[in-house]
């Protein structure tokens, strides 16, 4: 289970995340949905030990993210926004690599990488070297290598980005599959859809505040739209006019810098 | 600190690296290729030397037989003349055809005999090499057959020749071949800094700078290991290519210098494994040294280029302590020892040529430089713990 409350953010002058709470329970899998720049990824990395929040706190399983960051790590498993493997090392080595440093023995490794490589379907080039992967074979590699140590909670920032109909469709599916299993899946996306149609809780962020949460019929009753992306649009909007209001709507737009450093 | 840990990054790394090509190159290939152009250039100075190159003289001559006697006089005093028959000698040495032409014009000995005769010595003197050499010993001689003959007739007429001579000169150089070799063995240690940052040079750029620039940092960092171990298994991983590029050098050394025939030009030196080994020994401080220098410029860098453009302006920190006291003449120490890389180049030459070294010098130099080496660790480890290496 994670949980942010009052989460705050800054960087220099500019508000990347301003107020953010929200909770993602085990067993489903929970979307934080934003435009570009609304703070997602700044939200995940604190929530993941990266960075510190300026403001408010997270806890992973009931772990404080800043008091014991080794101890939230050891429960999560993290695919960063385009998160890069060992190019010279094979599939294998890349994920052994994690697993070592994850405490497992080699026997334990060598188990559990049999077992991800019929979830997510990498026997085809488990041993070749990862240079000249394809977009989703890297993607299964950094997943693979992320759930090496069986965590209970998942975070993936903006896993679908770059992938193409078929290899999103299987990675829908590994979501699934892993809240089905108990887990806590939590990922960030800008794609309506397939929050929609994957996501049993959504968050909604623009500008550094959740502006709504729910699953996606409880977002239509609040937002008043039928349609879940006019729902999203109405949330996005409706935060850009409040924070003009109070002259805070820089943040929004200043965010954007904060983006060069998700990449 | 979690063995385990450290040692699982730092061979990664060095696993990861042993398969790229550009790593490999650029930590041996200077290892390998600069004992090489070290011994080419002691060989080409004891050819010079040995060989009789240095007294030899070279030239064409046009117009010999207008000069019979003296040409005779220039070959026995080892002199090579070709003849030539050219209507345009200065053009032939100004197309570089010929390096140093002897005229004797056909009225030389009309002349000669009515008191001066005229030759002409064409040379260029822009042209690199012995032509320059070629072109004064020549002169000389020359000049030497003229004073001969000069002195002979002054004799005949009944004058003390000495009386033309009120001051005579001999230039003695005492630039023993011997010496000029030990100018080019005393860049040994130069070049054994230069290897041992070069070692390591690659690797600490792909292991900070590249692993960002690759998103591969983000993940890494996200496992619960300690920062600080992650940056003693990357900086371990850069020294362990840092030692192997030294010993690679030093083996290709030790193989190439028996080639060397030190000992025709007096000189004895070798490089047996004992002394290969107390200089790899003697060094392993500096690579780590090397490795948390290197690493700490390349973490600091916002890219992988950045990181390779300042670290080859690092790597040459090293030879500059070595560059300030070769031009003050200090000799080895107890403060020298103090220095790093100073030290080592000074234990290193105290090794080669067999000189006994007090312990005290040797711990005093691994300690200080284990010291450094540690500073730039604590540096590195720092600018690991803080966000902005990733923001």
């Amino acid at each position: 289970m994670i949980e942010a409350s009052g989460l705050r953010r800054t960087f220099g002058k500019v508000v990347a995340v301003d107020d953010v709470s929200f909770r993602a329970e085990d067993g489903r899998v929970t979307a934080l949905l934003g435009p570009n720049g609304a703070g997602k990824s700044t939200t995940l990395r604190i929530l993941y030990t990266m960075i510190d929040p300026t403001g408010g706190s997270a806890r992973v399983n009931g772990i404080d993210t800043v008091a014991d960051p080794l101890g939230v790590r050891r429960v999560l498993g993290v695919l960063p926004h385009n998160a890069g493997i060992y190019q010279r090392l094979t599939a294998r080595e890349n994920v052994r690599y994690f697993g070592r440093l994850n405490d497992l023995t080699d026997d334990q490794i060598d188990e559990r990488i049999e077992g991800l490589a019929d979830l997510l379907d990498m026997r085809s080039f488990l041993d070749r070297r990862a240079k000249g992967f394809s977009q989703g074979q890297r993607l299964k590699t950094a997943l693979a290598r992320a759930l090496i140590h069986e965590p209970a909670n998942i975070v993936l920032d903006e896993p679908t980005n770059g992938l193409d109909v078929m290899a999103t469709r299987a990675l829908r599916e590994i979501i699934s599959n892993l809240a089905h299993a108990g887990k806590c899946v939590l990922f960030s996306s800008h794609i309506m859809q397939e929050v929609a149609s994957l996501c049993d809780d959504i968050v909604i962020i623009a500008a550094g505040r959740v502006r709504a949460a729910g699953s996606a019929d409880e977002i239509r009753a609040q937002t008043g739209e039928p349609d879940l992306e006019d729902a999203f649009v109405r949330a996005v909007e409706r935060a850009a006019e409040t924070d003009a209001e109070n002259t805070a709507g820089q943040a929004g737009s200043n965010a954007t810098t904060d983006t060069r450093g998700d990449a | 600190m979690n063995v385990a840990h450290v040692a699982t990054v730092a061979r990664k790394e060095i696993a990861d690296n042993l398969r790229d090509r550009r790593s490999l190159l650029s930590a041996f290939s200077i290892a390998v290729l600069m004992p090489a152009l070290f011994i080419g250039m002691l060989l080409f100075i004891i050819n010079q030397a040995v060989g009789g190159a240095a007294s030899r003289v070279e030239a064409h001559v046009v117009g010999a037989a207008n000069a019979p006697a003296l040409i005779d006089w220039l070959r026995s005093n080892s002199v090579e003349l070709t003849e030539v028959e050219l209507d345009d000698p200065r053009a032939a040495v100004r197309d570089g055809d010929l390096k140093l032409v002897l005229v004797i014009p056909d009225d030389f000995a009309a002349g000669f005999n009515a008191g001066q005769g005229h030759v002409q010595l064409i040379h260029d003197s822009s042209k690199l090499g012995d032509s320059a050499r070629h072109h004064a010993q020549l002169s000389a001689y020359l000049n030497a057959y003229g004073r001969m003959i000069g002195r002979l007739r002054l004799q005949l007429r009944g004058v003390d020749p000495r009386i033309v001579d009120a001051i005579d000169t001999y230039s003695i150089d005492t630039a023993t071949p011997a010496a000029r070799a030990l100018g080019v063995l005393a860049t040994f240690p130069y070049l054994l800094a230069l290897v041992i940052f070069m070692g390591g040079f690659y690797l600490a750029v792909d292991t900070t700078a590249g692993e960002r620039d690759h998103g591969q940092l983000e993940p890494l960092l996200s496992l619960p290991v300690e920062r600080r171990d992650l940056v003693l298994g990357k900086l371990l991983a850069v020294a362990t290519f840092s030692v192997l590029a030294l010993a690679a050098f030093l083996l290709t050394f030790a193989i190439a210098l028996p080639f060397v025939p030190l000992h025709r030009i007096g000189m004895n030196l070798t490089l047996g494994p004992a002394k290969a080994l107390g200089v790899l020994i003697t060094c392993i401080p500096l690579s780590l040294l090397a490795a948390g220098m290197l690493m700490v410029v390349a973490s600091f860098a916002k890219s992988f280029k950045e990181a390779q453009t300042y670290l080859s302006f690092v790597i040459f920190i090293p030879t500059l302590p070595l560059i300030v006291t070769s031009l003050m003449g200090t000799d080895p120490s107890l403060v020298t020892m103090f220095v790093p890389s100073l030290s080592q180049a000074l234990l290193t030459s105290e090794l080669l040529s067999g000189a006994a070294t007090p312990a005290l010098w040797i711990v005093v130099s691994v300690v200080t430089t284990l010291c450094v080496a540690l500073l730039f660790f604590a540096l590195a480890v720092r600018l690991y713990r803080s966000e902005r290496l990733l923001v």
